[in-house]
């Protein structure tokens, strides 16, 4: 097993299964940032997930099938801010409904595309590619799992920080959160709210697109019904769990790459039943969810004298 | 209140479907028809396609006038899994159906209760064994010897992990994987004959095994089958549904073999098929073309549970020009032999269903038997 955790496979194995968390990790915490849970990141990435397939095929290009799903994700934050914010409806039942929408309609669509009902094998996709990194791919051990890596994992990476330098560093970011903290505060001093949201939105729905794309487009070159597996729930709970920000999120998504490979590893030599160390990933995010909020229960306690 | 609700539409649901039960009897020229209700989607590549190609087939055997189906496809995700009672009601309702068709564990609970509201209605229920101890006198159960089939792979796999012709193998290790989708009796059986196939061509085989948790999550699964290619397994075999594809890229990837099931994969997945030395098989539609036939002969006994396996053409191990291609004649020779000792009765394979099923205590050590240190 030690075998197994000490090889660069492992922290290949770490990143992959982090890159989709991440991206959707991101995409709860600018949402979040601007005051609304955004509960249709898994409806988002599936759907996205699909595009990916579809339009790289259509267009014979990972890059522009990467664009056009990027806007289309955009586009469906879009449609999720109007129902909110214009039209009033509650966020998560907005939510549900594009969830409920996806998990049919990508089935409705493939069918479409390729006569297919389960898979996308007729259709020829354009996965994105695999960096090998020069020099670096020579070193021993970080060569390894640096290089090689898939070229959406560095990008969910650049995006930790844009979105860091984005929220902390511009007008705009600062407009944003302070909607989210306070709404009539921000309304007061003459801040636009439903235009922030509208923003914030936009950009969380083409973040879970990103996500979404990787999984049909790079971790597995092909679109399998149901394939986002949950990841957009799990993104929201990394994302609190990571105080709503980009690092904390990358830092959550991290380690729930790592509790996932290990628990892939843990199920090679089966020294306990699959079912528990299937719950390994949820467990770790669930114990560290208790733990933070705990802390920062304190730390408020302590603050105001307690 | 709820309670209330459901009763007074079960009682609605008796009268008409009491008033239904008449139909057939005065209707003896009308065609067979058969409602096949799949808690999936067509286009599995895999045994619901196999259920539907097989109703197709013997309607274009039999003529429309004689035989017609309908498929309804309920969807498998959580989401879904609320509709799957209320529509084999729906269909129970409707009454025209000679025969309604279910499968997988996952409808067991909705078929005990539909089928105690309407013993008059016909049922087929295929790939996992039913309770008839809660009744089920209108219910026709087959289940697949798919010990038999993923003997012959568990037996293929072996001798291909340590062949030293074959290019994509280590022969160095004796390491084979698998990856199932759930722990469940039906998975057990592929995995006990999958075992007992390698241990009885190599003693000392180990076997990785990993379950994703369901049937959809390919990437995850891709992960887990690349795991255990990374640590050596060279011939990988997967039952989990769409998630099962994961293991199949994973091998494409870490350039490796994994052997399909529940359809032909090579041939479906021809862009892999090089990868996909062959596949195993329940051939659920050869199976309801047996039943169907049988029940218009009347000759099909309800209220039982019939296992087939490769003597009744209810399992095969896909053996085209491909398998022959990736496959060394040696070891097709004894996949071969195997076969027919298996037909012919000379070789049992163990079995988690059925009458003589392994003990749990017995499959648990036959695991730990192979486990991979």
């Amino acid at each position: 097993m030690w075998n197994a955790i000490l090889s660069p496979d492992f922290f290949g194995a770490i990143l992959r299964a982090a890159t989709p968390i991440l991206f959707a990790t991101l995409a709860a915490a600018i949402a979040a940032k601007s005051g609304i849970t955004n509960m249709a990141l898994e409806g988002i990435m599936l759907f996205s997930a699909l595009f990916g397939v579809i339009f790289s095929s259509l267009t014979h290009s990972a890059w522009l099938g990467l664009l056009i799903t990027v806007v289309i994700g955009g586009f469906i934050g879009l449609i999720l801010a109007f129902f909110v914010l214009n039209l009033k409806t509650d966020e998560i039942l907005a939510a549900i409904a594009i969830n409920l929408t996806a998990t049919g309609g990508t089935v409705l669509l493939l069918v479409a595309f390729s006569g297919d009902r389960g898979v996308s094998t007729s259709i020829k996709s354009v996965s994105a590619p695999n960096i090998t990194i020069p020099l670096i791919e020579k070193i021993p051990f970080i060569g390894e799992v640096l290089s090689g890596q898939n070229i959406l994992t560095w990008l969910a990476i650049l995006a930790v920080i844009l979105l860091h330098l984005f929220l902390y560093k511009t007008p705009l970011g600062l407009s944003i959160r302070s909607v989210g903290e306070n709404k009539d505060a921000a309304e007061s001093v003459g801040i636009n709210s439903r235009k922030m949201q509208y923003i914030a939105l936009v950009i969380s729905g083409a973040l879970a697109a990103f996500g979404g794309f990787y999984l049909s487009g790079g971790y597995m070159n092909m679109f399998t019904k149901d394939m986002s597996g949950g990841r957009g729930f799990i993104a929201l709970a990394a994302a609190s769990m990571g105080g709503n920000t980009p690092i904390g999120g990358f830092l959550v998504s991290l380690l729930f790459g790592v509790a996932q490979a290990l628990a892939n590893v843990m199920q090679l030599t089966a020294t306990m039943p699959y079912e528990i160390i299937l719950m390994v990933p949820y467990l770790t995010t669930l114990i560290g969810l208790g733990v933070y909020y705990y802390s920062q229960k304190k730390k408020k306690e302590r603050l105001s004298g307690k | 209140m709820k309670k209330r609700v459901l009763s007074t539409a079960m009682a609605a649901a008796m009268v008409v479907s009491a008033g239904a039960v008449t139909v057939p009897v005065y209707a003896k020229d009308e065609p067979y028809k058969a409602a096949l209700l799949i808690n999936g989607t067509l286009g599995d590549k895999s045994f619901y396609d196999s259920a539907n190609e097989g109703l197709t087939k013997l309607q274009e055997e039999l003529g429309e006038d004689k035989f017609t189906f309908k498929v309804e496809q309920m969807g498998a995700t959580s989401a879904d899994e609320a509709k799957w009672e209320p529509t084999l009601y729906d269909y129970c309702d409707d009454g025209s159906y000679d025969v309604i068709i279910v499968g997988t564990f996952q409808m067991m609970d909705a078929l005990t209760n539909a089928s105690a509201d309407y013993p008059d209605q016909k049922f087929i229920y295929f790939d996992e064994a039913f309770n008839f101890e809660d009744g089920g006198e209108n219910i026709y159960n087959v289940m697949y010897k798919q010990n038999e089939v993923s003997y012959l792979v568990g037996a293929a796999a072996a001798m291909m992990t340590t062949d030293e012709t074959l290019d994509k193998v280590d022969p160095s290790n004796k390491i084979i994987g698998f990856l199932g989708g759930m722990d469940n009796s039906v998975i057990d059986d592929f995995l006990i004959g999958y075992i007992q196939g390698a241990k009885d061509i190599d003693e000392e085989i180990q076997v990785a095994m990993a379950y994703v948790g369901n049937f959809y999550d390919s990437a995850a699964a891709k992960d887990m089958a690349l795991t255990q290619y990374q640590n050596g397994a060279d011939v990988g075999f997967n039952v989990a549904g769409s998630a099962g594809l994961g293991q199949i890229e994973a091998a494409v990837e870490a350039d490796r073999y994994a052997f399909g099931v529940d359809s032909d994969q090579a041939a479906k997945l021809p862009d892999y098929a090089a990868n996909i030395p062959s596949s195993a098989i329940k051939n659920v539609g050869n199976s309801l073309i047996r039943a169907i036939k049988m029940d218009m002969e009347g000759e099909l006994e309800y209220g039982q549970l019939e296992y087939l396996g490769f003597a009744e053409g209810g399992v095969e191990l896909v053996e085209d020009d491909h398998y022959k291609e990736v496959v060394p004649e040696e070891i097709r020779n004894k996949v071969e032999e195997l076969k027919n000792q298996i037909i012919n009765g000379e070789l049992e394979v163990p079995t988690a269903l059925g009458e003589n099923a392994m003990s749990e205590d017995e499959i648990q050590a036959l695991y730990d038997s192979v486990k991979v240190k």
